[in-house]
């Protein structure tokens, strides 16, 4: 059995080519890689944090940004913990369709999901959002905001330990799912239950 | 002897003495004489020895002189066999020398004659001769050409080039002519002349081209898709893919004859063909699977996609395979290289595409096809006046784990991921809820628990008895109740087993999907999504631990009458056997019954409560009662059968302290109250409390009491 107290499930969504995939990469092995092909369905990663001197897991989803993926993508919403929204600062485009990804996660998401809009790629020259924007979008819809550059490593590290902090906290005060070290089922806990090792509930 | 010596030891003085002295001397000076003869006598000897010494030296300096001579021989020796070896040496090189030079006189005999021979064979259409000179003219060392020319004679390798060159020309004509005509035994004799005039590669483009031209026509006709009943679109798609299969196996077998990591170029060029081909079918397929009206005009859709998608992973399997097999003698690198190049086929060809959208196109369908069947399912659980079973939860995980299989068939591990968080989804969310909602409150007497027995007090005995009538009757003019109490114990039994599902599915997927999985991050995956299955089951088994509050809830009053029977102060002194069992019995009753409609471990879970439940209210009922020793014996008996009866863990402890409660009301005088106190003891004030109740003891003793 592993070692770790706490189970977090972490997507990546946001159109196609907003460095997603390096974001996952830069965070979880410290790399960036050039000429990242397009990421087809979801990929999976797992990196592990120590908070406050306690284990977290954090099981990265990174999904496809291409529409013909979304039948696949979708079904990761509803038991992830944090939705991390990502747009490029220097395309407007996918700026503009964040009212749609909104849209989708309201579906498909728990409404309890801790949500946070990044705004990447700041070492690009040619930025066409403005922070006071970005910043803006983020507060009039409840997310926490943050620009980061996985091409620089900045604001990476940032991002994922604030997600691990936040929802170790959530997860403190409002007994969401602790994770005993079994994943579900499969190590033999099939129908206990009353020991929080159930998923979240809405 | 000295002449001092001599003096010391005779006296001289004397002419005894000088006598004695002078035989003395002349018996030493005859040992002299004598000594001096053997001396002498010896020494001729000696002459002799010399002589013959001397004799020997002179003979040993001549063998000297012939050693000498001897060495000398030696070197001389030695010096010529080194002359020799060196003249063999020097013949050797001559002789290797000529061969070369014949070899050479060889080649360019053969240069002539290969030049005149193609010239010679194309004239005779002998392709196959001709192609042999060209090998021979490759084969040739470089050398002897060079050799030819630094003579100045005129290069021979351009007539030789130039007659190649004519060869291939008309080798590659009559490829194309054969091609043409599809005349395959010319196409694969023709082939085979390419790499032996060097131009292997060349072969390949050809053939391939040739292969991906009949391919093409091939898949025109079968992607034809025939209306019918079955899988006709899976069908027509299986039949390209095998026709693609078969064209590139043709390839790889020629390929491997003309060099070996040349098989990705010719993969490359018959895929075209293949992804316009499946491109058409499951373009009708898609056409055709869209928006169905029901989960069951879905079905066969879905059968096709899942077979369609199955299919194509099936085909690029089958194109790695060929390929390792084919670079399988080359060096490390090379054969990295072929790989590489067939994944990146792989990748960036319109069939994957289509492979995308086709698993695309059938999870959208498979969720509808899930959603839809759950909701049917639960709709026709809806209870319905008098049934009484349910099969709700079978009907939901039938459909949960054909679903899951389907999935699993695709052939694809994100298939099957997605499908596992739908399920999960649709367990946790839909079935859950209607559980939950059937279990929140559960109807009258859920399980039957009989009443106590009529205690001798007249007015109480009445009332029961009346209870007890009332609740038969109602029984037994309203049937719906009884169905009612059926149903909820029914669903209360496909909560706990449908946890017990989850789980189970949720392991049959991880095996399932292994197959499919690529490496440990597949594995990873799968495991994570079934996981998801793990919180569905544990929300069912909270919604069963809901049903069982409910049944305790339905107990209550009943369970009250019991605690309050138990520590009755008035004893059924005739049958007081009987009576002191009641309950054991009750429970037995009750924990058959129960066992019935129930799993085990929610009958003990249930009779559990029950127990510390009775005991409790027990304990709290002493309280209410005056008793005498008689009484106080009557309920001491009561319950220490009750405590007997109780099963294990919270419940024996719980009922053993009541038993010990009620041993306090049986004693003979209170000063004995310390005898019956085990531990864990009841607290002080508590054993006060209830020797007070005995009217015949003292409060005075009771407060005089060490405890």
């Amino acid at each position: 059995m592993e070692d770790y107290k706490f189970l977090f499930k972490v997507v990546l969504v946001g159109n196609a080519g907003v460095g997603k995939t390096c974001l996952v990469r830069r965070f979880t092995q410290g790399l960036f890689p050039p000429g990242q092909g397009a990421t087809i369905g979801v990929d999976f990663m797992i990196k592990t944090v120590e908070v406050d001197g306690e284990k977290v897991k954090l099981q990265i989803w990174d999904t496809a940004g291409q529409e013909r993926f979304r039948s696949i993508t979708q079904s990761y919403y509803r038991s992830a913990h944090a939705l991390i929204l990502v747009y490029d600062i220097s395309c407007q485009p996918t700026f503009d369709c964040l009212p749609d990804w909104l849209r989708e996660i309201e579906e498909y998401a728990n409404n309890k999901v801790l949500r946070i809009l990044v705004g990447n790629k700041t070492d690009r020259e040619d930025r066409e959002i403005p922070k006071h924007i970005g910043e803006d979008f983020a507060q009039r819809h409840g997310m926490y905001f943050l620009e980061t550059s996985a091409k620089e490593a900045e604001n990476v590290e940032r991002l994922f330990m604030e997600i691990a902090v936040e929802l170790m906290e959530q997860a403190k005060c409002k007994e969401l799912p602790k994770y005993d070290g079994s994943l579900g089922p499969i190590n033999g806990k099939t129908t206990s239950v009353g020991d929080g090792s159930c998923c979240l509930r809405s | 002897m000295s002449l001092s010596l001599l003096l010391e030891k005779y006296d001289v003085s004397t002419e005894e003495g000088l006598q004695k002295a002078l035989s003395e001397v002349e018996k030493e000076e005859s040992e002299v004489d004598e000594a001096l003869s053997g001396v002498l006598s010896r020494a001729c000897m000696l002459e002799d020895k010399l002589r013959t010494a001397s004799q020997a030296y002179t003979k040993l300096s001549e063998v000297k002189a012939d050693a000498q001579v001897a060495a000398d021989m030696v070197d001389r020796t030695a010096e010529l066999a080194r002359d020799v070896s060196a003249k063999v040496r020097q013949l050797d090189l001559a002789r290797s020398r000529v061969a070369e030079c014949q070899r050479r006189v060889h080649d360019l005999i053969d240069l002539q004659l290969c030049s005149a021979g193609v010239e010679a064979a194309i004239k005779a259409n002998d392709y196959e001769t001709g192609a042999g000179h060209v090998s021979r003219f490759l084969s040739m060392d470089p050398g002897s050409v060079a050799a030819a020319r630094a003579r100045g004679a005129a290069d021979p390798r351009d007539a030789m080039t130039r007659a190649a060159n004519t060869l291939r020309e008309h080798i590659v004509r009559r490829f194309e002519d054969a091609a043409q005509k599809n005349d395959d035994e010319n196409v694969d004799k023709l082939f085979k002349l390419f790499p032996q005039i060097g131009r292997a590669e060349e072969g390949v483009r050809l053939l391939a081209k040739y292969l991906a031209t009949k391919l093409g026509v091939e898949i025109r006709r079968l992607s034809v898709v025939a209306e019918g009943e079955g899988a006709v679109f899976a069908d027509a798609m299986t039949r390209v893919l095998e026709a693609a299969a078969a064209a590139a196996a043709r390839a790889a077998a020629l390929a491997a004859l003309a060099a070996p990591g040349l098989l990705p170029a010719a993969l490359a060029a018959l895929q075209p063909q293949v992804c316009a081909g499946v491109r058409r079918v499951s373009g009708a397929l898609l056409r055709a699977a869209a928006r169905p009206a029901s989960a069951l005009q879905a079905e066969p859709a879905l059968a096709e996609l899942a077979l369609a998608h199955s299919t194509i992973q099936l085909y690029f399997a089958f194109l790695t395979r060929r390929t390792q097999a084919d670079a399988a003698s080359l060096p490390e690198a090379a054969k990295q290289a072929a790989l590489d190049a067939v994944e990146k086929l792989i990748a960036e060809c319109d069939l994957t595409r289509t492979a995308q959208d086709i698993l695309g196109h059938y999870l959208e369908l498979e969720k509808f096809f899930l959603e839809e069947s759950v909701n049917k399912a639960l709709k026709m659980a809806t209870p319905q006046p008098g049934s009484t079973t349910s099969s709700l939860v079978d009907d939901v995980f039938f459909i949960a784990r054909k679903v899951i299989r389907r999935s699993i068939s695709t052939g694809s591990v994100e298939g099957a991921c997605v499908v596992l968080n739908e399920v999960s989804a649709v367990l946790e969310r839909d079935v859950t809820a209607v559980l939950r909602r059937r279990l929140r409150a559960a109807p009258p007497d859920p399980l039957p628990l009989p009443a106590p027995p009529a205690p001798r007090a007249p007015r109480l005995a009445l009332d029961l008895t009346a209870l007890d009538l009332t609740a038969d009757l109602a029984h037994a003019l309203n049937k719906d109740v009884e169905a009612q109490r059926l149903l909820f114990l029914a669903h209360l039994a496909e909560a706990e087993a449908g946890a017990e599902w989850a789980a189970r599915l949720a392991e049959e997927a991880v095996r399932g999907a292994g197959g499919a999985a690529r490496g440990p991050t597949d594995t990873h995956k799968v495991e994570s999504c079934a996981a998801g299955l793990g919180a569905a089951a544990a929300a069912l088994a909270l919604a069963a631990e809901q049903g069982v509050a409910a049944v305790r809830a339905g107990l209550a009053p009943r369970l009250a009458l019991w605690a309050d029977a138990l520590v009755q102060p008035a004893p059924l002194a005739e049958e007081l056997e009987d009576d002191a069992d009641a309950f054991p019995q009750a429970l037995e009753q009750f924990s058959e019954c129960a066992r019935q409609h129930l799993p085990q471990h929610t009958v003990d879970a249930l009779l559990l409560a029950v127990v510390t439940d009775v005991a409790t209210r027990a304990e709290a009922r002493i309280l209410h009662h005056h008793y005498d020793r008689e009484g106080g014996l009557a309920a001491e008996r009561r319950c220490r059968r009750a405590a007997g009866r109780a099963g294990g863990g919270g419940a024996r402890e719980r009922a053993a302290r009541l038993a010990q409660a009620a041993s306090l009301l049986a004693l003979e005088r209170p000063q004995h109250a310390a005898d019956v106190l085990r531990p864990p003891r009841l607290p002080p004030a508590r054993v006060r409390d209830i020797l007070a109740r005995r009217t015949d003891f003292k409060i005075e003793d009771i407060k005089k009491l060490k405890l």
